[in-house]
């Protein structure tokens, strides 16, 4: 072999040889980063290995929350995502092509909290929103969502032919916004020939025959009006530009209404609409004219909301097919009944959305890109067709455009919290609120007719109408002034504007309620029947003066009406009620009273006067 | 104590360090490392171009695979429950894991890469022909092995990548007629890719797989130096000037190269290994397919002419490449042209070998940088 042969290997072998030393050495300093002892929380029913403990201090966790949740048992990644098996801050927080968690956003914690706290009454504010929002915007009327029943304020649509114009269902349809602002439909941008197919489609279901009117209308508008003020329907319902906004504006009702299907709805509410939240008010039939009569002159026409001509001649058959296809398609079954069913979901179900990695989320037309799922929910419900790709099919996914960003966020926060796989038993935790069951018989009976719970609610279920629930209302109540007043209801709040309706119970019905809601609604913190003296009135009123109770309540005809009025409250208040809400005021409902605990001998004094302040029966007499 | 030291030396090693050329010669046929060469070699045998070191760096690579296998297989689970943890302990926590892992995943693509190269190399200069027609197929044995090696060891991460990649090369073998549905049977123990896999796919990538590698080496290697060394030219320009059958020692002259070859090739791979991680994707997902579904890019062009015909593509082609190969050396066994690159006699037979080779590298190329979502064509690789 040739020197030079050998010099070019000798090169070769020096080149070699000081490249391999240098690597090792390159290979051996990165050891060097490497944490010395590697600190770990096994989670064994997760599978989880986290390694944060690595750096960070668990004894350092702000607030209380590793207290029911330590991370013995429950890991870090858990609640906090990331990866937990890495032992460098960027694997640890940051996404990577293998890991595609990276740490939770607040939204994505909540979640997270979301998926063992099951249930509407969650301990975590934005999951309790986001739930609530789920029911009430009707979610599931079109996709599945474990947990959250489909909604039930959509009306039926039997014999909706009967109770409005086809140019009102048109005029809905184009922008129901311009009718209602206060609608909660979300808003499916149909074009024309699919409203009027929708329409033709509508006006072949058929509900329960309109009793005709009295052969000689004798309704008349003035009456009509003091009725509706009478009977209170502005607790719900908004007319002349001012009330509740529980239930639909009144205010276009002789655009919409037919005047034969008011009467029927009045006089038998619930034989038309058995679903709906209305109490069965079974108005006399002379006011259910007046009323009517009133609609007709004071609600008149505004020919601008309807722009096309009414409904006239037979449906064709093919369109009404048309229309039906449409209504499956657009899945309007999943909210409105129709003979009395619920259509099958009709869009994707969400029952794993948490699942769903940033790389899953689709992105907006402009290329705008989520980067988690409650942000990704927000976005879809604040702007669904931001998604729609040009020349793609427009997704079915309508828009609501009441709904604002916190909301949609919340509701993205729960929707997240939807996972294939549950977490292990041990950790789940219901905080479900079982949904209130008329008792069996008659009273059972009354509450579905006169729908309490539409308004009340009891043990956190039921509607929100009526600030005061109905939990301790035996407790707190004398059955005498009960069932006077859900007889002929008083105003005991002035400060707030809904007031009870009138339900036009009979005198035995009230009693019947009135009995089972003292025998019912009790409550373990009000002590029976302390003694009030009457020696104890003087310095109760001492104690009342000097606690400023007079800047809510009116008591010996002065103060004011922030609070109930206080004259009289012997007839209406149970003693021991009084006595145990001011020694703790956690039993008021909604825990609206200063929190202020007195002393038993105090509260006993202030009792005594406040039961002994002057006031006569607002009603005439007792009930027969 | 200094005697004994000697005494030690001596017992393990026969004749000392080389002085003399008999020495030498002494030294190879004494020492069961060095016996498997021959005491001297042509000088023609020892240029680069001989043989461009793709057998040698074939089993350094061989050997670095063992090495930096036995140390992961201390780290590894196979089942799907903790396999893709032992990659992020492997990277977490394990001294060197990171280094290790990546020594083996670039020495594995690198090992079919060369010894593609070698089958080539010896194709061209002629090397199946008598007398080495058996070693040949032992060769393309060895060439099926360390794919089914690389194969098998694709799956052991358990990320995405691994799962759907076997899934897809399973899916292949299965379109293979009557024997396909079986076969997959019994490759996977199951219908799909599961536990079951996993654990056959461990033992085979570990024990069975390279034990037969081993066996097939040591018969190569024992074959090369029986069927008379590299083949070369009997006047090869380089020693034109020597007279036909001139030999010089092996030691120090062929194991000094073989040694700087080992040598190189480690440096480059660590080099590799420390400048590129191997790939991970997320945890393996049965429910989420990713799309396109690719196999490891060695399979990439039969992939691609699956897509293209199912059988004929993924069955066919392949299946006759390889039993083509295998009876190569019995039907082309004239002598012309031996020992060199591109001879005139050989020229069809070169052309022929290369434009086949050609089509297979440009539709893996095709199926792993220019196929999409779907399958379909990209402009640009992803």
């Amino acid at each position: 072999m040739t020197p030079r042969e050998d010099r070019w290997l000798h090169a070769v072998f020096a080149a070699a040889s000081v490249a391999i030393v240098v690597l090792v050495g390159v290979a051996v300093a990165r050891e060097w980063h490497r944490p010395l002892t590697v600190e770990q929380r096994l989670v064994l029913a997760l599978g989880v290995v986290d390694r944060c403990v690595t750096c960070h201090d668990e004894s350092q966790h702000p607030g209380k929350a590793l207290e029911q949740h330590p991370v013995e048992r429950f890991g870090c990644t858990p609640c906090h995502g990331g990866q937990g098996l890495a032992t460098t801050a960027q694997a640890a927080h940051r996404a990577s092509p293998d890991w595609e968690r990276p740490l939770f956003s607040k939204s994505e914690r909540d979640a997270a909290c979301g998926a063992c706290h099951l249930g509407a009454a969650a301990p975590v504010p934005s999951l309790v929103a986001g739930r609530r929002a789920l029911t009430e915007r009707g979610c599931a009327g079109c996709h599945t969502i474990p947990g959250i029943a489909p909604p039930n304020h959509a009306p039926e649509l039997d014999g909706l032919r009967d109770k409005v114009t086809p140019a009102w269902v048109r005029a809905w349809l184009t922008d129901p916004e311009k009718l209602d602002p206060r609608h909660r439909m979300p808003t499916f941008a149909l074009t024309r020939p699919e409203i009027e197919a929708l329409v033709a489609y509508l006006w072949t279901l058929t509900g329960a025959p309109l009793t005709p009117l009295p052969a000689e209308p004798t309704g008349d508008a003035d009456r009509g009006k003091t009725a509706l003020a009478r009977l209170r329907c502005a607790t719900c319902h908004a007319f002349e530009g001012r009330g509740g906004d529980f239930a639909p504006d009144l205010g276009l009702a002789g655009v919409k209404l037919d005047p034969l299907w008011l009467w029927n709805y009045l006089t038998n509410t619930h034989r038309l609409r058995p679903h709906t939240r209305m109490p069965g008010f079974q108005l006399a039939q002379e006011d259910a004219s007046d009323i009517v009569a009133y609609a007709a002159e004071q609600w008149v026409p505004d020919t601008g909301v309807l722009p096309w001509q009414a409904f006239a001649g037979d449906v064709k058959p093919e369109l009404a097919q048309q229309g039906q296809l449409l209504f499956a398609e657009q899945g309007c079954g999943g909210c409105h009944l129709v003979a009395g069913k619920r259509a099958p979901p009709s869009a994707p179900a969400l029952d794993r959305l948490g699942d769903r990695r940033a790389s899953d989320l689709s992105s907006t037309q402009k290329g705008r890109t989520l980067a988690d799922v409650p942000t990704w929910v927000a976005q879809k419900v604040l702007e669904p067709r931001a998604f729609d790709m040009p020349g793609a099919q427009r997704s079915k996914m309508p828009s609501f455009p009441h709904v604002a960003a916190e909301e949609a966020l919340a509701l993205g926060i729960a929707l997240a919290t939807q996972h294939a796989v549950l977490p292990p038993e041990l950790w789940i935790r219901h905080h479900d609120v079982p949904p209130f069951q008329p008792p069996p018989g008659e009273v059972g009976q009354l509450i579905s007719r006169f729908r309490c719970v539409s308004c009340h609610r009891f043990h956190g279920q039921g509607g929100d109408v009526s600030r005061i629930p109905l939990d301790n209302a035996g407790a707190r109540l004398q059955q005498a002034w009960l069932e006077r007043f859900l007889h002929t209801p008083v105003t005991v709040r002035m400060d707030q504007p809904e007031r009870m309706p009138v339900l036009g119970m009979t005198p035995r019905e009230a009693k019947l309620l009135a009995a089972w809601i003292e025998t019912t609604f009790g409550d373990d913190r009000v002590a029976p029947a302390p003694m009030l003296l009457p020696e104890d009135v003087t310095a109760g009123k001492a104690l009342f003066v000097q606690n400023k109770c007079g800047e809510c309540h009116v008591a010996d005809g002065g103060g004011t009406m922030k609070g109930p009025t206080l004259d009289g409250a012997s007839l209406r208040l149970q003693p021991s009620y009084v006595v145990a809400l001011l020694r703790d005021p956690t039993v008021v409902p909604e825990n609206r009273h200063p929190s202020q605990r007195f002393p038993d001998a105090a509260a006993r004094a202030m009792a005594a006067y406040v039961l002994s302040l002057p006031g006569g029966s607002p009603w005439p007499d007792a009930l027969p | 104590m200094r005697n004994l030291l000697k005494h030690i030396q001596a017992s393990i090693f026969r004749v000392g360090w080389p002085k003399d050329e008999r020495a030498a010669t002494k030294a190879m046929v004494s020492s069961i490392t060095l016996h498997v060469h021959p005491p001297k070699v042509r000088p023609a045998a020892l240029k680069f171009r001989a043989s461009w070191a793709l057998g040698i760096i074939s089993l350094v690579l061989a050997g670095a695979l063992t090495a930096t296998g036995v140390y992961l297989m201390f780290y590894y689970y196979p089942h799907p429950d903790v396999a893709w943890r032992s990659m992020k302990d492997l990277a977490f926590v394990v001294p060197f894991g990171v280094v290790t892992r990546n020594l083996h995943r670039w020495g594995a693509h690198a090992m079919v890469a060369i010894v593609t190269l070698h089958m080539l190399r010896v194709f061209l200069a002629g090397g199946y022909k008598p007398p080495r027609e058996a070693n040949w197929v032992a060769g393309v044995a060895l060439w099926v092995l360390t794919l089914a090696l690389s194969f098998t060891g694709y799956l052991l991460p358990w990320d995405q990548l691994a799962y759907w990649a076997v899934t897809v090369g399973a899916n292949m073998a299965g379109a293979i007629p009557w024997l396909g549905k079986p076969l997959r049977i019994l490759l996977l123990g199951d219908l799909t890719v599961g536990e079951a896999a996993l654990l056959r796919f461990y033992v085979l990538h570990c024990v069975l797989l390279p034990l037969l590698l081993f066996g097939f080496v040591g018969f190569h290697l024992f074959r090369v130096r029986k069927d008379g060394g590299l083949v070369v030219a009997e006047h090869d320009p380089a020693t034109l000037n020597a007279k036909p059958g001139f030999r010089i020692p092996s030691w120090p002259h062929l194991v000094y190269r073989e040694f700087l070859v080992g040598l190189v090739t480690t440096a480059v791979l660590l080099l590799l290994s420390l400048i590129a991680n191997a790939p991970l994707e997320p945890l393996a997902d049965p429910a989420r397919t990713p799309n396109p579904a690719k196999a490891p890019w060695y399979f990439l062009g039969i992939q691609e002419l699956a897509h293209w015909s199912a059988f004929w593509g993924g069955v066919f082609v392949p299946a006759v490449t390889v039993l083509g190969l295998a009876a190569l050396p019995y039907f082309d066994r004239h002598m012309d042209g031996v020992g060199r690159y591109f001879p005139k006699e050989r020229r069809v037979a070169s052309t022929l070998f290369l434009l086949l080779m050609t089509f297979f590298a440009v539709v893996t190329v095709i199926g792993t940088l220019f196929r999409g979502p779907a399958w379909a064509l990209m402009r640009w690789p992803s």
